[in-house]
């Protein structure tokens, strides 16, 4: 079972933008099928865990693009990505402290971190960066 | 300690002290002592616009310069008086700046082993510097100028690159030629400045975002004062020269001319010797021990993604983004040049994978450093927070710079406080600080830096308080509670007791009792000394007595060149002496056995025998020398040329010299009583078409 599918409107036209939206699916729908599995909590943090470094290093990769490419929504786009952040380290902390109900809450905010992002801000992102490629 | 460690201590301890004092007026970000290098090409800036100026209306003759001067100086005092004024002064200053920016870079170690090139191609930029002045004062051709051109020439003649005697020239007014000063212009206006141009350049090229321009507060402030200092102290010449008067004492500028009063006691060689002894133990500096290797950053390509925040983020521009070599779908990758590495880790402070929250998957950043690797800090960090007991338990991190983490132990280790040591503040990616508080490790975290935010590497305090601004990447999250944390600049003269207020104070604040947990809105700040009434004076006094300064040196104290009884006597003559034998006539014999195209009649040596002199005041020798001949042959014309001082009144001179195989009495001589006159100039010379000494008293 997959939470997200990869759609041809998320690419960017960047392969490695585009690599790693691949592999953060990947990624996401993991947590969401051990979730779904009743996996151990202390897979599902470490599976939370990587995840924050691996997004932590593509918003970073994001960003560098963004601003190469003299992107004019930069700042509302960075901001995005440091709540998204913060959303994640939260949830890191709730399911340590309450694995029970943080199964809860992540099951509803998993996808829609992720979703939201591509549909939104990503995908103005692409329209932009479209013009340089 | 080693002797150098305290040489580089009490530098450092004189240094904060002129700091506090400065940031007090200035505050910090404007303190002269952060813009050294900019200042000094600032400075340059200043010289090279008012230089212009002068070029435009000076002229470049024996009777032109001085009057040219004279005019823009007394004439046109408003604009080009005020425009020489500026040039003097700013050039001093400069002197100043650059060697305080000098002596910093020593006194904080930041010169050593990686960092050897910015060092090294500093010292080339003083030897420029210094002949730039001092062709300057040679240029305005008055009394300290004549001064400045003899003891340079009398320096330069001992160096074997010219076979004749360039003091010759300056010794009475007909040798000296206008091309003399086309060719001064030429070194000062465009050789030299060249030269400068493409030094500064080379010397900043290693460094990540070096500062070229200082703020422009600081650009208006010294601006202004030097205007000030040229109004209320002029650039004056020092009366036009006279050759046959030698001007008893001068207003030397010790910026520029400190060397040549050696000249007075000291042979031109022990000089040279000097500046290039200093000039080496500068350039050796860098190897010299204690060494200090440490290895240098190593990009892991799994989990580099090529961002360039590291890239961003060196001090040292040791990171370039190179193509992707590994085939995985990135453009770029991080790649670290050993050779500018400087081993500070804050690339590893800036990577967004140095998380440490990971439980079963490595820690393993894109960017780490082998000897205190992201994972073995958190292992520190997880090791000594287990020893913290209480509830306002204080975490400090401690720079390696200038040691201070053993003593930062010693002092703050408790029940309650604990140390860990890191390279430097930046190194500490901040979702570390985020994993201490968050994990319950500690209930507020400190984190120290070199004193005055004068980073040993350069930009770890402005990295570090930009993170945990959330103003720079990575970002301390938003979720953090910034109230528990504090950043305290150590000062050395303070013995720690700052850090240990600013841990007391943020142990003390409501933000970190996590048992009362209420959130407080308490800032942490160290207690500042004086408000804010006191800053516009003290940076008026600041600039004042810096203006004070720049003034007093450049003129004062005045150098003594005779005493008020004293002349002078200088022998100046070029002379050969006979060939080593006699020429032979060849018989038609001898001839008829050599090539045809090499037979002459003549057979004659073409080596010389040395010139012998003697020289003295009332049957007192002054002066007694054997002058070998010159030439790749020893075939050319002996020099003579000695300066010396003489008491003032009635005596006989006389002056022998033998150019002969003669050992006894002289081939020529001239002996005259003589009343010499306080400061009179008499040059000895010698005729050489009526073959006789002349005794030149005008």
């Amino acid at each position: 079972m997959t939470l997200i599918k990869w759609k041809p409107s998320f690419s960017l036209g960047i392969p490695s933008v585009d690599h790693e939206h691949r592999e953060l699916i990947g990624a996401i729908n993991t947590v969401y099928d051990s979730m779904v599995d009743n996996a151990d909590p202390e897979i599902i943090e470490s599976c939370l865990e990587d995840i924050y470094a691996d997004v932590s290093s593509h918003f970073a990769l994001e960003e560098r693009h963004m601003r190469d490419a003299g992107y004019g929504e930069y700042e509302a786009h960075k901001e995005q990505h440091e709540d998204l952040l913060d959303q994640i380290r939260s949830m890191m902390d709730l399911f340590e402290e309450d694995p029970e109900s943080g199964r809860v809450i992540l099951q509803q905010e998993l996808s829609d971190w992720f979703s939201i992002h591509f549909a939104t801000f990503d995908a103005r992102l692409h329209h932009k960066l479209g013009d340089h490629h | 300690m080693t002797f150098l460690g305290a040489l580089q201590k009490s530098g450092r301890v004189i240094f904060e002290l002129l700091r506090r004092f400065l940031d007090r007026g200035f505050g910090s970000d404007l303190n002269p002592l952060n813009h050294l290098g900019a200042l000094t090409i600032y400075f340059f800036w200043i010289v090279t616009i008012s230089g212009i100026w002068l070029f435009l209306f000076f002229k470049t003759s024996v009777s032109g310069a001085y009057e040219s001067v004279e005019y823009l100086t007394h004439e046109q005092w408003y604009l080009g008086g005020v425009m020489r004024s500026l040039h003097r002064y700013a050039s001093d200053a400069a002197v100043i700046t650059l060697a305080l920016h000098m002596i910093r870079e020593f006194v904080y170690d930041r010169y050593r082993g990686n960092r050897w090139f910015s060092w090294v191609t500093g010292i080339p930029l003083l030897w420029m510097v210094i002949p730039l002045g001092i062709t300057g004062y040679w240029l305005v051709w008055d009394q300290l100028a004549w001064y400045v051109a003899l003891t340079s020439a009398e320096l330069l003649d001992w160096l074997p690159i010219f076979s004749d005697s360039m003091a010759r020239n300056f010794l009475s007014a007909d040798v000296l030629s206008d091309r003399f000063f086309t060719l001064m212009a030429f070194v000062h206006l465009i050789g030299l400045p060249l030269f400068l141009v493409f030094g500064i350049w080379l010397h900043v090229l290693r460094i990540n975002g070096p500062r070229i321009n200082p703020p422009r507060t600081l650009m208006a402030g010294s601006l202004a004062a030097m205007i000030v200092l040229s109004f209320s102290l002029p650039a004056l010449s020092q009366g036009e020269v006279d050759m046959t008067q030698v001007p008893q004492s001068l207003g030397l500028d010790w910026y520029y001319l400190l060397v040549y009063p050696l000249m007075k006691t000291w042979s031109p060689a022990w000089v040279w010797g000097l500046l290039s002894g200093i000039s080496l133990l500068l350039f050796v500096a860098p190897w010299l021990p204690p060494q200090r290797t440490k290895s240098v950053a190593a990009v892991d390509l799994d989990n580099c993604n090529g961002c360039a925040r590291c890239a961003d983020d060196c001090p040292f521009g040791a990171i370039t983004m190179m193509e992707r070599s590994d085939g995985k779908a990135y453009e770029k990758e991080a790649v670290v040049d050993p050779s500018l590495c400087m081993s500070c880790a804050m690339c590893v402070g800036s990577c967004p994978t140095a998380t440490p929250f990971r439980r079963h998957s490595a820690l393993s950043p894109g960017i780490d450093m082998p000897d205190l690797s992201a994972a073995t800090l958190r292992e520190k960090i997880l090791e000594v927070s287990k020893g913290l007991a209480g509830n306002r338990r204080i975490l400090v991190f401690g720079c390696e710079g200038h040691n201070k983490a053993a003593k930062l132990k010693s002092r703050l280790n408790g029940r309650e406080t604990a140390t860990v040591d890191i390279v430097c503040m930046a190194q500490l990616p901040p979702s570390f600080i985020d994993f201490v508080l968050s994990r319950d490790l500690a209930d507020g975290v400190v984190l120290t830096g070199c004193p005055g935010g004068e980073c040993l590497y350069r930009f770890g305090e402005q990295w570090t308080g930009l993170r945990i601004e959330r103003q720079r990447d990575p970002r301390l999250r938003k979720r953090v509670d910034a109230d528990r944390i504090a950043l305290a600049w150590q000062e050395p003269w303070s013995g720690l007791s700052d850090i240990a207020a600013v841990v007391a104070a943020l142990r003390n604040s409501q933000a970190v009792d996590h048992i009362a947990g209420q959130e407080v809105d308490e800032k942490i700040s160290l207690p500042s000394g004086r408000g804010n009434s006191w800053k516009l004076p003290l940076t008026v006094t600041a600039y004042a007595l810096f203006m004070v300064f720049v003034g007093w040196l450049s003129i004062w104290p005045r150098y003594q060149l005779i005493e008020q009884n004293q002349a002078m006597v200088s022998l100046s003559f070029s002379h050969a002496g006979h060939r080593i034998r006699a020429c032979l006539k060849l018989t038609q014999e001898e001839l008829n056995k050599l090539p045809p195209n090499m037979r002459k009649a003549d057979d004659c040596p073409r080596e010389r025998l040395p010139v012998r002199i003697a020289f003295s005041s009332d049957g007192t020798t002054l002066y007694e020398a054997s002058r070998p001949p010159t030439g790749l042959w020893s075939d050319g014309e002996s020099n003579v040329y000695h300066r010396m001082v003489i008491p003032a009144g009635p005596q006989k001179l006389f002056i022998g010299m033998v150019d002969s195989d003669r050992e006894a009495g002289f081939d020529y001589s001239l002996e005259q009583e003589l009343d010499f006159l306080p400061g009179q100039h008499v040059v000895v010379e010698f005729d050489g078409i009526a073959q006789s000494f002349i005794f030149k008293e005008k």
